[in-house]
């Protein structure tokens, strides 16, 4: 749920966005980040962990505890707590080990 | 890229040792992970009290558009949504924008990295809907999503408590604090008078046993002194302590020491909050864990030696403006932190053993 109200701050919430979570669309605001964006929408497991496959959430939302890891608009591995939304973008789970991203030319 | 001072952090430390070292005529540069200067201001709707005598008391996000406001009248370069991830063998600070790195070579480098929450581990902490109290503060104030319906604190920190009080008032219901102490650990007692007057009950000596939930939290089990109860929840806040963010300072080869009241290992530093790195200083919360009023002033602090040491400000000034911050910081600071921040100093002005805190 969005907060479209603050007690202290009033109403903040200007620029609404689409952002599509598994292909399916979802409002959000901007300037929020991707994982609270979920959250107002429900949604709080953002992919697994990589060896025991838990669910996993945002942690710490300052970018250090990496619980929050989203494929951004095709890039695997994207820290979704230091991502801001933006209108059209595309969020898949982090379900799997990412592809790591690497040099294209390398040899 | 050249600069005379950069400073690795935009909170409130980084911004006020900005502000004396640009105000001094020094091309100074900041760079910060987030998309705004401010750091953790910016969701802190509280009032922040006491603060330095230049600062009449305000809110947490107005304290961050004062400062952002005063460096714009100065020649700071931001960096924003920029990192440093190493150094390069000359000393230049290497600095991504998520695409390149490239180098910075700075005369001078303060770090102001801040703090970093720590966990609270119990079966299933890592499930979602269980997050740190700053991470549930960003999102009420900063995102404005709320974070759960049903919540739990695990934690009794002045931090906690406020955090307790802004869900309340977005309505959240706050089913419970939970702490392992027999009290609670907030220094502030009125916040902790106001949860109780709202009818929070407060678990001493009492802890999570497990959580449960499918894909996020829905359920805990919290074991009380004498029988366990079960509490639906949607939300468990954390409040683990925070600790210094070291990472820079061990890239930078910076010795450490272990000060229990300043928040565990922290980097080593004199009087000028100079690190054992004659070029390096250091300010804010990475300098030990404090309130709003010495994170300015160490921000000062350093930024004034810094600019003392490229001869903006001269010696007898820098020496006489450093005294009066000191004192200062004797009166905002909270005893015992005060206390450990001069034996941290002591410790490295005369270490019992050679090269005891070298990492």
């Amino acid at each position: 749920m969005h907060i479209e109200k603050h007690p202290v701050l009033g109403r903040q919430l200007h620029k609404p966005v689409t952002i599509y979570f598994n292909d399916q669309p979802y409002q959000a605001y901007a300037q929020q980040s991707v994982a609270a964006a979920l959250m107002a929408n429900g949604i709080k497991k953002l992919g697994v962990s990589r060896k025991l496959v838990q669910s996993r959430g945002l942690f710490c939302s300052r970018g250090r505890c990496c619980s929050c890891y989203m494929t951004i608009d095709g890039e695997d591995h994207v820290r979704s707590c230091m991502t801001e939304v933006e209108d059209g973008m595309r969020i898949n789970s982090n379900m799997d080990d990412p592809e790591v991203r690497r040099e294209i030319n390398a040899d | 890229m050249q600069t005379d001072v950069l400073i690795i952090g935009g909170g409130p430390a980084g911004l006020s040792a900005a502000i004396e070292a640009a105000s001094r005529g020094l091309d100074v540069t900041i760079v910060d992970e987030a998309n705004q200067l401010g750091g953790q201001l910016n969701q802190q709707t509280q009032e922040l009290r006491p603060l330095p005598s230049i600062y009449e008391s305000m809110r947490g996000f107005e304290l961050a558009h004062k400062l952002i406001e005063q460096i714009k009248d100065y020649n700071v370069r931001q960096l924003l949504n920029h990192r440093v991830v190493g150094f390069y063998a000359d000393g230049s600070a290497g600095i991504t924008d998520e695409e390149n790195v490239f180098p910075v070579n700075a005369k001078k480098i303060i770090v102001a990295s801040g703090a970093a929450e720590k966990a609270v581990a119990f079966p299933k902490w890592t499930m979602p809907g269980i997050m740190t109290i700053g991470a549930a503060q960003t999102l009420i104030n900063r995102d404005f999503v709320m974070p759960g319906r049903e919540a739990v604190i695990v934690g009794s920190s002045d931090f906690a408590m406020e955090t307790a009080i802004q869900l309340m008032d977005v309505g959240i219901r706050v089913k419970a604090i939970i702490e392992k102490q027999s009290g609670t650990a907030a220094k502030e007692q009125e916040k902790v008078s106001e949860l109780t007057r709202k009818g929070i009950p407060f678990y001493f000596n009492s802890f999570i046993k497990e959580a449960r939930g499918n894909g996020q939290v829905e359920q805990i089990d919290v074991a009380l002194p004498d029988e366990v109860i079960t509490l639906n929840v949607d939300l468990v806040c954390m409040d683990g302590g925070r600790a210094p963010i070291l990472d820079v300072f061990y890239q930078l080869g910076c010795s450490f020491g272990f000060q229990e009241e300043l928040g565990g290992w922290v980097p080593q530093y004199n009087n000028r909050l100079q690190t054992d790195r004659e070029d390096v200083f250091i300010a804010g919360n990475a300098a030990g864990i404090s309130t709003h009023g010495p994170l300015l002033l160490t921000g000062m602090i350093a930024g004034i030696s810094a600019s003392e040491e490229l001869q903006a400000i001269s010696h007898a000034e820098a020496h006489e403006m450093r005294e009066a911050l000191w004192k200062e910081l004797g009166l905002l600071e909270y005893k015992e932190v005060y206390s450990g921040r001069v034996k941290h100093l002591e410790n490295f002005a005369s270490p019992v053993l050679k090269d005891q805190f070298i990492s």
